[in-house]
C-alpha cells in the first residue's frame, strides 16, 4: 500500500490510506495515512456497521485537506464495534456439531470431510439465502471435487485430473480457499455469533477439511514444481496453526522462497 | 482489536520482519477541498468481480472494479491465508467501502465517486515492482478525473 501510496503521489494524485501495521508506516515515511487498530483483513472495522466504516472513511479522507506534508500520519482512536459478528457475552462460540474425531489416514480425512459437509450443508444455504451472496468458487471446481483431489494430493499423487485451465499451484491454492470459505459461510449461518478468531480456530483446529489441507501441503512439500512447494510452505495453512497441523513444515520453512 | 503486540509471536515476527524502507524522495501533491474532489477506492485485497480472471500467487497485475458494481458481486482470491476473511464474507464493505463512498458523496462530503476503481494483490511483491502497474493506474484515474484516491490495505 505504501507504494502505492508513493507512486500516485509522485504521479501527482493526491491519496490518503488506511495503515493496518502501523510500524510499516511510519518506517516508509509515506503521506497521509490513517493507521487503525482493527484486525488484519478488517480495515474497516467491522462488517454491518456502516455507521462505523463510514467514520473511518471520512476520518481517513479529510486527511486530503491537510497541508503539513510530506509526512502525515494520524491514529483512529476506536476499536472496532463488537455488535455484529461476535458473541455479547462471554462465552465462546462453538458449532453445536460434533465431527469426527481426528484422523490421520487420508481416506478416512477426505470421508470426514465430506461427512461434515453434509452435516453443514443446511446452514451453509441459510445463510447464502440470507446473505444474498452466491459468488461462484473461485477455482471453478465443486466442493467435493477440491476434498477429492486434496485427499490424492495428500496421498501422494504429484498432478491429479482436474478439469481446469489453471495451473496445479494455482487450482490447488483456489480450492482451498473455496473450501474454507464454504466452511466459513456454513458457520455463519448458525444461531449465534462468532468472532473472527473464534471461526478461525474452528476451522483450523477441529474439522477435517483442515487436516486434509494440511495433510496435502506436509506431502506436497517436497512436490517438483517449485510454486506448488511454496504454497506448501507458505501458503496453505497459516503460520500460527503449522505447529498443530504441520510441525514438519515449521515456523521457520515458511521464509523459504 | 489487533495490535502488533496482540498478534501470535510467529505473525509479529514475520511483519516486523519485512523490509518497509523509505523510498528516496517525499512526493506531496495536494487538491481542491474534498467536497469537490472526485474520489477512487485502490485495494490491495486481492478482489475482483467473479466473472474476472483470479489473482495468481505473485501477481503485479490489477483488476478493474466498476464504480456501479454490486458489493455482492465481488469475491476475493488473495494469496495469502494469515487474515481475516471471515467479516469480507458477510460485508464486502470491510474491505472495499463502496457504498460508504457513495454515501459519502451524497450527503455532500466528498464531490463524487470515480466511475472506476481498481484492486491489486498485495502479496509477493517487492514496493519496486509494483511501479509499472501503479503508473497504468494513474493514467486511467487521470483520465477518469480523479484528484484523490483512498489506498486500502488488508
Amino acid at each position: 500500500m505504501g507504494a502505492a501510496s508513493h507512486y500516485l503521489e509522485s504521479a501527482g494524485i493526491p491519496t490518503t490510506g488506511i495503515s493496518l501495521v502501523r510500524e510499516h508506516t511510519v518506517q516508509m515515511q509515506l503521506p497521509r495515512f490513517l493507521w487503525v487498530p482493527f484486525a488484519l483483513g478488517r480495515p474497516f472495522g467491522a462488517p454491518n456497521e456502516p455507521k462505523f466504516q463510514k467514520r473511518v472513511l471520512q476520518t481517513a479522507l479529510e486527511l486530503l485537506e491537510r497541508s503539513d506534508g510530506p509526512v502525515v500520519l494520524e491514529d483512529f482512536p476506536d476499536d472496532a464495534p463488537r455488535t455484529s459478528t461476535a458473541s455479547e457475552n462471554d462465552v465462546p462460540w462453538s458449532c453445536p456439531i460434533t465431527f469426527v474425531p481426528p484422523q490421520e489416514e487420508q481416506p478416512e480425512l477426505v470421508s470426514a470431510t465430506l461427512d461434515e459437509m453434509t452435516r453443514l450443508e443446511p446452514w451453509y444455504e441459510i445463510h447464502i439465502q440470507a446473505s444474498g451472496q452466491n459468488t461462484p468458487p473461485v477455482s471453478g471446481l465443486a466442493q467435493r471435487e477440491i476434498v477429492a483431489r486434496l485427499g490424492d494430493l495428500a496421498e501422494g499423487v504429484r498432478e491429479p485430473e482436474v478439469e481446469t485451465d489453471l495451473a496445479l499451484a494455482e487450482w490447488i491454492r483456489l480450492g482451498c480457499d473455496d473450501l474454507r470459505n464454504w466452511y466459513l459461510d456454513a458457520s455463519q449461518g448458525q444461531p449465534g455469533r462468532a468472532t473472527s478468531s473464534e471461526l478461525r480456530h474452528w476451522f483450523w483446529l477441529q474439522t477435517a477439511a483442515a487436516r486434509l489441507i494440511a495433510s496435502a501441503s506436509r506431502a506436497l512439500v517436497h512436490h517438483p514444481d517449485p510454486l506448488v512447494k511454496m504454497l506448501a510452505l507458505r501458503a496453505m495453512v497459516p503460520r500460527e496453526y503449522l505447529p498443530d497441523l504441520a510441525p514438519e513444515i515449521g515456523e521457520h520453512s515458511w521464509r523459504e522462497r | 482489536m489487533v495490535r502488533l503486540a496482540e498478534l501470535p509471536k510467529v505473525e509479529r515476527e514475520h511483519l516486523l520482519g519485512k523490509a518497509c524502507d523509505p523510498f528516496d524522495s517525499k512526493p506531496w501533491a495536494e487538491g481542491p477541498p474534498l467536497a469537490q474532489r472526485r474520489v477512487a477506492l485502490v485495494t490491495t485485497a486481492g478482489l475482483h468481480r467473479a466473472s474476472d480472471q483470479a489473482f495468481s500467487m505473485f501477481d503485479l497485475s490489477y483488476r478493474v472494479i466498476p464504480g456501479n458494481v454490486r458489493a455482492e458481486d465481488l469475491t476475493m482470491t488473495h494469496s495469502s491465508v494469515h487474515f481475516d476473511r471471515t467479516g469480507f464474507r458477510v460485508d464486502v464493505n470491510l474491505v472495499l467501502p463502496i457504498d460508504r463512498l457513495r454515501e459519502l458523496e451524497q450527503e455532500g462530503v466528498i464531490g463524487s465517486v470515480a466511475d472506476f476503481h481498481y484492486s491489486l494483490m498485495g502479496a509477493g511483491w517487492l514496493p519496486h515492482q509494483i511501479e509499472p502497474t501503479i503508473a497504468e493506474l494513474a493514467r486511467f484515474l487521470r483520465k477518469d478525473e480523479v484528484d484523490a484516491v483512498c489506498l486500502v490495505p488488508v
